[in-house]
């Protein structure tokens, strides 16, 4: 892996030096493919899998019902074995990306349950966990502010940036960084890092991030576009 | 949430259909509804949708040591999960009563049938055997969910490939897939469940009942069986009496679906280690029908990233440090001190506490709050924001475990900002970005 | 389609708003911002990407523009919250009419005057309670129904379909239904009969079906006489003289939602042959 960067490095040298030609891996993206939530997307990038049902504006139970806005929930489950602190944790970042976005207040005393199956996970688990929310909740119709979408970005210790890191990118890398982008003006909704690195660093990888967000909602619009082709 | 309930209408309607052997989905009686199994990249993970009842299984391993009575022998480990995108009224994490038992019939039909060889999953014995685990999770309930059920976790065994282990003398050396290659499972046979519905006190019988069926039906006879019709369990619920040879005549009927689903797993295997041995595409983003117009792909999609370095410079250059972030802290009594003038009381503002979820907020906050509690000195956190309800969470805790370099090296930074009344340059963008996300 | 996408596309990278007049019948997605027509007249072509159109009476245009279901008014800008194809409703008589997002969605919401199919889920005092598919069930009065009085009581049993209309629906309130209409008429509402089918689909069928001039309905009632009942909360109740004939027209509409106009002649032509 370190090879293929540093070939693709020297092939984009005259570019820049520390960034080199990113790319997405392949997306693909399924909606309305459950029958029983109110919407359902699966969203693959590359061969990360996560499949989202979204259920809402549906009752709520007395003791988590707040008067004035939906209760928004999000369940991660994992593929191997029950929920822990590290599904705890993304779960909280998912929800409180949704809820940025969400528009609760026009249904309250209610609630938005997102539930997320981690189908597959080969890298950027949280992103493409961002992603199918995303899409099963514009499936489920329920009224959002603007579109979110996840981005992950990784440096290697060279300080190159990887945009969509594999899997063993991800472990190979000095740092990962996930950030959550709302459409209308490509603004931080949530931001989550691991590792070192510098304040430069940080604004280069959001930059990147905030260019590859175009990227994911052309691929958003153009799939809801062919989704409502016949109607 | 509870379920759609079911009106007398519809009801009437299923069992006067079933009088007169019509199915609400065209089918007949003896019936299954289509089967379609398609695998991840990973080994011994797949879904299987029978009709829209959608489980995916996965299959994992690891070297445990053996339980004391059975020293030579793995540990084969079913959970079956309910969970709540299958149906509404599936609460997360409560033992219902279906999903006792379902698991309980999982594991007769699939560890009392002895299927799996266990004895080959002892490393050295006494001491280091594999433990087999198979989860299965309900992705969409449309009924028969121990079918599917346990069509998924068969096949998710036989696709599943573990990794090779070697033994000399006492060392147990295990090679990663590049090494060696990884060892399927042995299995001896693959018994299939297959439900059978009674209604109005056992006159008619549906095979593969849905969902809507499943709610009229007076009792359920499940037979898991394979290929050589050899039963494996059998379980009838509901309380309703069957005479000897309607179960004669299920098992008969069991014995021919068993044989073709059987088959059609045989093929989707030879299918997929076809595409694997050639270096094809395989995994679930080519599962997906590319002529459904609910389904998009996109390629591999080139970003150009020349500029990430000009524009996070410019971010930088523009960030000037603000003039007066943190002011002098005031000394009330000794061992106190406190920094600025406290937050305004945001109660009514209702529309701009909703937008304060950025992970970056509550970030700082932890930070604050773990400095609040180190020192003792007190500090607000001003800005226009209620912080307090951030506060008064329990993801600091989590922060604080899980990063503890970076929460020394910020909690380092904001004493000296607190002591020397200077900022240093991670701050004010941060303060910026948030302000951004924030507008 | 292409270029429309391409035109998405740019719109929504530039965060530009668009005019509602040129997205008529396309798609648009949730955080976009319209223009309406009115403004774009006043500020010629050029000017009209620059400046949002003010929804508040402005001097200059005075339309009384009624904001649909997916949109919202934020300010003077109009923004979209729903995905779906965006359709616009000429006025009677002046104005701007009506503008709202065609979405595909499953979950009903209620909405004050809709006629809907409940289930009658319990019996509590001198309420029903029905099952709408909505956040909470829906309070039904033993009074709304034609004929009843304090002694004369309907007999509605629990798990009943009843097709009524809501008189309270709000976000804030339990919605409330009746089964007569202003003069205290029935007017084809009440209970319905204990035969025939109930089926979901998307609403977004439901709302096809029920224009005025849906091809479908017309086409279904050549094939067989039938008695069907469409609620706006995606509920269909279907009759026919046979058990075989309703279980075909459920499929037909179940399948109907993924047809094209061609696919469904197709079909029909078909159906009508045997």
């Amino acid at each position: 892996m370190e090879t293929d960067t540093h070939i693709r490095a020297d092939a984009r040298a005259e570019a820049g030096p520390r960034s080199l030609g990113c790319s997405l891996r392949h997306f693909a993206c399924e909606q309305n493919l459950l029958s029983r939530p109110d919407g359902s997307a699966s969203f693959l990038q590359g061969d990360t899998s996560v499949l989202a049902g979204v259920y809402g504006p549906a009752e709520v139970k007395v003791s988590k019902e707040i008067f004035n806005k939906a209760t928004l929930e999000v369940l991660l489950r994992p593929k191997i074995g029950l929920p822990g602190v590290a599904e705890k944790s993304r779960e909280r970042l998912i929800r409180n990306t949704c809820e940025a976005v969400v528009l609760g207040a026009l249904h309250p005393r209610t609630s938005i349950t997102v539930v997320l199956q981690v189908v597959s996970d080969a890298g950027s688990l949280l992103a493409c966990c961002l992603n199918a929310a995303c899409m099963a909740l514009v499936d489920a119709g329920v009224p959002m502010r603007a579109l979110f979408c996840g981005v992950t970005c990784a440096l290697d210790s060279d300080g190159n940036l990887v945009l969509d890191p594999t899997l063993k990118q991800e472990k190979e890398a000095r740092a990962v960084l996930t950030f959550a982008l709302d459409s209308v003006e490509q603004k931080l909704l949530m931001s989550t890092t691991k590792g070192l690195y510098s304040n430069a660093e940080l604004q280069q990888c959001l930059a990147a991030a905030q260019a590859a967000s175009q990227h994911v909602f052309r691929f958003y619009r153009e799939s809801l576009q062919r989704r409502y082709s016949k109607s | 949430m509870k379920e759609t309930p079911l009106s007398n209408c519809e009801r009437r309607f299923l069992l006067r259909a079933i009088e007169e052997k019509k199915r609400l989905d065209g089918r007949q009686t003896y019936d299954y509804r289509s089967i379609r199994i398609s695998f991840g990249t990973d080994y011994g993970c797949c879904i299987v949708e029978l009709g829209k009842t959608r489980v995916l299984g996965q299959v994992s391993c690891e070297l445990v040591s053996p339980k004391l009575n059975r020293a030579t022998e793995g540990i084969l480990f079913f959970n079956l999960e309910l969970s709540q995108m299958a149906a509404p009224a599936f609460e997360p994490s409560r033992q219902s009563d279906l999903l006792v038992k379902l698991n309980r019939l999982l594991e007769r039909c699939l560890r009392n049938s002895k299927c799996i060889d266990t004895e080959s999953l002892c490393v050295v014995a006494g001491e280091k055997v594999w433990q087999i685990r198979v989860d299965l999770h309900l992705l969409n309930h449309d009924g028969n969910i121990i079918d599917a059920a346990s069509i998924a976790a068969i096949v998710a065994l036989c696709h599943f490939r573990r990794p090779d282990v070697s033994v000399q003398g006492n060392e147990v050396t295990l090679y990663t897939p590049e090494e060696r290659d990884p060892v399927p499972l042995s299995i001896h046979h693959m018994p299939i469940c297959a439900s059978f519905a009674f209604f109005q006190q056992g006159t008619y019988l549906l095979v593969d009942p849905n969902e809507r069926e499943e709610r009229v039906m007076d009792g359920l006879l499940v037979i898991a069986m394979n290929k050589h019709r050899e039963i494996c369990t059998i379980q009838s619920s509901g309380g309703i009496m069957l005479l000897k040879d309607q179960v004669l005549r299920c098992t008969k009927i069991a014995g021919v679906k068993v044989a073709e689903i059987t088959e059609l797993i045989q093929k989707a295997l030879e299918n997929d280690r076809k595409v694997r041995k050639e270096g094809g595409k395989c995994g679930f983003a080519e599962s997906i029908a590319n002529q459904r117009i609910t389904a998009f792909k996109m390629e591999k999609a080139p970003i150009d990233t020349s500029d990430v370095g000009e524009k996070a410079e410019e971010i930088i250059a523009e960030a000037e440090p603000p003039s007066e972030v943190v002011c002098n802290p005031v000394l009330r009594t000794p061992g106190t001190a406190q920094v600025g003038e406290g937050i305004e009381n945001s109660w009514g503002d209702l529309g701009d506490s909703e937008k304060e979820d950025e992970d970056g907020d509550s970030d700082e906050a932890a930070v604050l709050d773990g400095l609040k509690m180190d020192t003792g000195i007190e500090i607000s956190n001003h800005g226009n924001q209620d912080a307090p309800i951030v506060l008064s969470d329990s993801e600091e805790e989590e922060m604080i475990i899980l990063d503890p370099d970076k929460y020394m090296k910020k909690v380092r930074t904001q004493t000296i900002s607190t002591k020397q009344a200077a900022v240093p340059s991670k701050r004010p963008t941060k303060k910026r970005k948030k302000k951004r996300a924030v507008d | 389609m292409a270029e429309a996408a391409a035109v998405g596309a740019e719109s929504l990278s530039s965060g530009q708003a668009r005019a509602a007049r040129a997205v008529l019948g396309q798609l648009v997605l949730p955080g976009e911002e319209l223009l309406l027509p009115e403004h774009e007249d006043a500020e010629g072509p050029g000017g009209a990407g620059e400046r949002p159109l003010r929804l508040s009476p402005a001097p200059r245009s005075r339309v009384r523009v009624v904001c649909g279901p997916g949109l919202r008014r934020c300010g003077e800008r109009l923004l979209v919250t729903k995905c779906g194809r965006l359709r616009h409703k000429e006025p009677g008589g002046g104005g701007g009419g009506v503008y709202w997002v065609d979405s595909q969605q499953k979950r009903y919401v209620p909405v004050k005057g809709d006629h809907v199919i409940g289930i009658v889920t319990a019996k509590s005092g001198d309420t029903f309670k029905v099952d709408v598919g909505g956040s909470e069930p829906a309070s039904l009065s033993y009074l709304a129904f034609e004929g009843a009085t304090k002694r004369n009581r309907p007999n509605v049993q629990v798990g009943d379909l009843i097709y009524g209309q809501f008189v309270v629906a709000n976000k804030d309130m339990e919605p409330e239904m009746v089964c007569i209409d202003s003069c205290g008429r029935a007017n084809g509402m009440g209970v319905i009969g204990q035969d025939g089918l109930l089926f979901k689909v998307t609403l977004g069928l439901i709302r096809k079906l029920l224009a005025p001039d849906c091809e479908i309905i017309q086409e279904v009632g050549k094939l067989y006489p039938l008695e069907i009942v469409f609620g706006m909360n995606g509920r269909i109740w279907v009759k026919a003289k046979t058990i075989q004939q309703t279980l075909i027209l459920a499929n037909i509409f179940e399948a109907c939602e993924h047809m094209t106009t061609e696919q469904r002649r197709q079909i029909f032509s078909r159906l009508a042959e045997s």
